[in-house]
């Protein structure tokens, strides 16, 4: 895949906390904003004031998708696999893995879901930090 | 805050030497045609385009190129200006330059040369595109599709594709508006009966029955692999000039009577509603300024790299009800003898995706019914009003142009 650098100053401390399990956005130290994916300002008030919250990890599933075919270079192994999208219930939104159930497959989810944060295990949070959500337990 | 549409815009009165007129068309057939060279292409429809504005080359003092995605070194040249030189425009041509925003450059490079002839900076325009998507080497093509325009930081160690994003959206769309999985086939199957009747169309040698969408392969759920878009070699080129000298030379051409975009999202993953997008703010922008509505059109060319990008973009620019583009394309709304006939060429999905060109061609389409010069079987009669709608890289954004026929 494309192996030009990303912008580490923003991930460092996002992917970090990915890698100890924890869901990190960031957060305005003037306005309060939430935001994501991490900005170099806020884009509520132009503040460079920014930090970081942990959130609780639950959310809606706004969409997803089932990759079984064309996977990016690195990832025929993982299929099939799925990504959705999440908006958070602290506000911001994201894209990220979803586990499927523990019949294998994605049968589960539908938009609208409810869906909780649950980290990969860290080693492989390491080689691809990403976000995994699963479908919540009613 | 203030919306920007609460400002009035200047727009060119009809007529005057600042309404920019669309006066040419060049294009060559869509799909895969390993010999044909890139640079051959594009001067082609560049030649074709300009002698169907009735013009000489030494005529163009501008030329806007539209990117190719298939390799940097073309991407370089046209960059460099050398459809300048293939022209025989060298110290004749006044500036060259390319206008990139992926999917909706066509509509980019359109209000770039309106822009242009209407301060008085350009006379004659041309916008030129050609792209070897088609015969590219594909694991290159889809890693690019998985790296270029999605963000490396954030989403990119996910693994989503230009595939998965059409799933998210498809999805979405579907749940949304109810749209079972035989409506969102019907919209391809709708595009294969316009691409059966234009000769440049990549697939105009194969019809399509929603059975064999359905029974394709799945790729992203819920998109099946006839339901994503082919790659194909494909070259498409127009003319701008002012109304005033269009006047001189023709008795009919096309000018733009409003038009609206709106930006919504770099990442996907930032898009409030997937269902959605920004079209119906795009679309009250255009109209407004238009002075004309929906129920005025007489045919409709929206981007459809999958249905529901179609689907959504029918619906937020009017031109069907809420949620239900899809439906309305099961019943033949849009298909050849349709109440509103859209994408007459097949668009994306059928007349092939030639990477940023696929949104040029649907343009070119547009302008080509608009002077009633689309092949008998396929020509809107009397079309006299025409909605381009336009989208790039994870339909970043929603773009409008309106178009109307004038008569000398
Ligand atoms: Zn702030």
């Amino acid at each position: 895949m494309t192996a030009e650098p990303i912008m580490t100053d923003l991930t460092v401390d996002y992917y970090e906390s990915l890698g100890r399990g924890q869901l990190v956005v960031q957060e305005c130290g003037d306005c309060g904003a939430l935001i994501m994916y991490p900005r170099y300002r806020c884009t509520e008030c132009f503040s460079s004031n920014l930090g970081w919250r942990q959130v609780e990890g639950g959310g809606i599933l706004h969409s997803f998708t089932i990759m079984r075919l064309g996977a990016p270079s690195g990832y025929e192994a993982d299929l099939p696999y799925a990504v959705g999208i999440v908006k958070l219930d602290e506000g911001p939104q994201l894209l990220g893995r979803l586990w499927p159930g523990e019949d294998g497959t994605w049968d589960d989810y539908v938009c609208d879901a409810r869906v909780t944060f649950k980290s990969a295990p860290a080693a492989d949070v390491a080689s691809r930090p990403a976000p995994w959500f699963e479908r919540a337990k009613s | 805050m203030t919306d920007v549409l609460d400002h009035e815009l200047p727009f060119p009165e009809p007529g005057t030497a600042a309404d920019a007129a669309f006066v040419g068309i060049g294009e060559i057939p869509s799909g895969k045609f390993p010999d044909r060279t890139f640079m051959g292409a594009l001067v082609e429809v560049s030649a074709r385009a300009i002698l169907d504005a009735g013009l000489a080359p030494r005529d163009i003092d501008t030329v806007l190129l539209i990117p190719c995605l298939h390799g940097g070194r073309d991407q370089a040249d046209l960059i460099f200006s050398r459809l300048v030189e293939e022209l025989g425009l060298n110290g004749r041509a006044k500036s060259s330059m390319m206008i990139h925003s992926g999917g909706s450059t066509s509509d980019s490079a359109t209000r770039v040369a309106a822009g242009l002839v209407a301060s008085g900076q350009a006379r004659n325009v041309l916008i030129a595109q050609a792209d070897k998507w088609g015969s590219a080497p594909v694991t290159e093509m889809v890693d690019m599709l998985s790296g270029f325009g999605i963000p490396r930081e954030w989403e990119v160690p996910s693994g989503v594709t230009f595939n998965a994003v059409g799933g998210l959206i498809t999805q979405r769309y579907m749940h949304a508006t109810g749209s079972t999985a035989e409506e969102m086939a019907s919209v391809c199957v709708a595009l294969r009966q316009w691409a059966r009747l234009n000769p440049n169309a990549m697939f105009k040698d194969k019809d399509l029955t929603i059975e064999r969408v359905l029974t394709s392969k799945m790729i992203s759920d819920p998109v099946h692999a006839l339901e994503c878009p082919m790659l194909a070699d494909g070259a498409v080129a127009l003319v701008m000039t002012s109304a005033t000298s269009a006047r001189r030379n023709h008795d009919s051409w096309v000018r733009i009577a409003g038009s609206g975009g709106t930006v919504s999202h770099y990442s996907l993953g930032q898009e409030r509603d997937l269902a959605v997008m920004n079209w119906p703010r795009a679309g009250r922008e255009a109209y407004e300024q238009a002075g004309w509505g929906p129920e005025d059109v007489d045919l409709a060319q929206v981007y459809d790299s999958y249905a529901a990008v179609l689907a959504q973009g029918l619906e937020g620019l009017g031109l069907a009800a809420e949620g239900e583009a899809a439906r309305q394309f099961a019943a033949g709304r849009f298909s050849p003898g349709g109440e509103l006939p859209a994408n007459t060429n097949g668009g994306l999905l059928s007349a092939g995706h030639t990477g940023v060109g696929g949104g040029t061609a649907l343009l070119a389409e547009g302008v080509r019914q608009l002077l009633w010069r689309a092949e008998p079987e396929r020509q809107v009669e009397g079309a006299t009003r025409a909605v381009i709608g336009g989208t790039g890289g994870t339909y970043m954004d929603s773009q409008v142009m309106l178009l109307e026929r004038v008569t000398r």
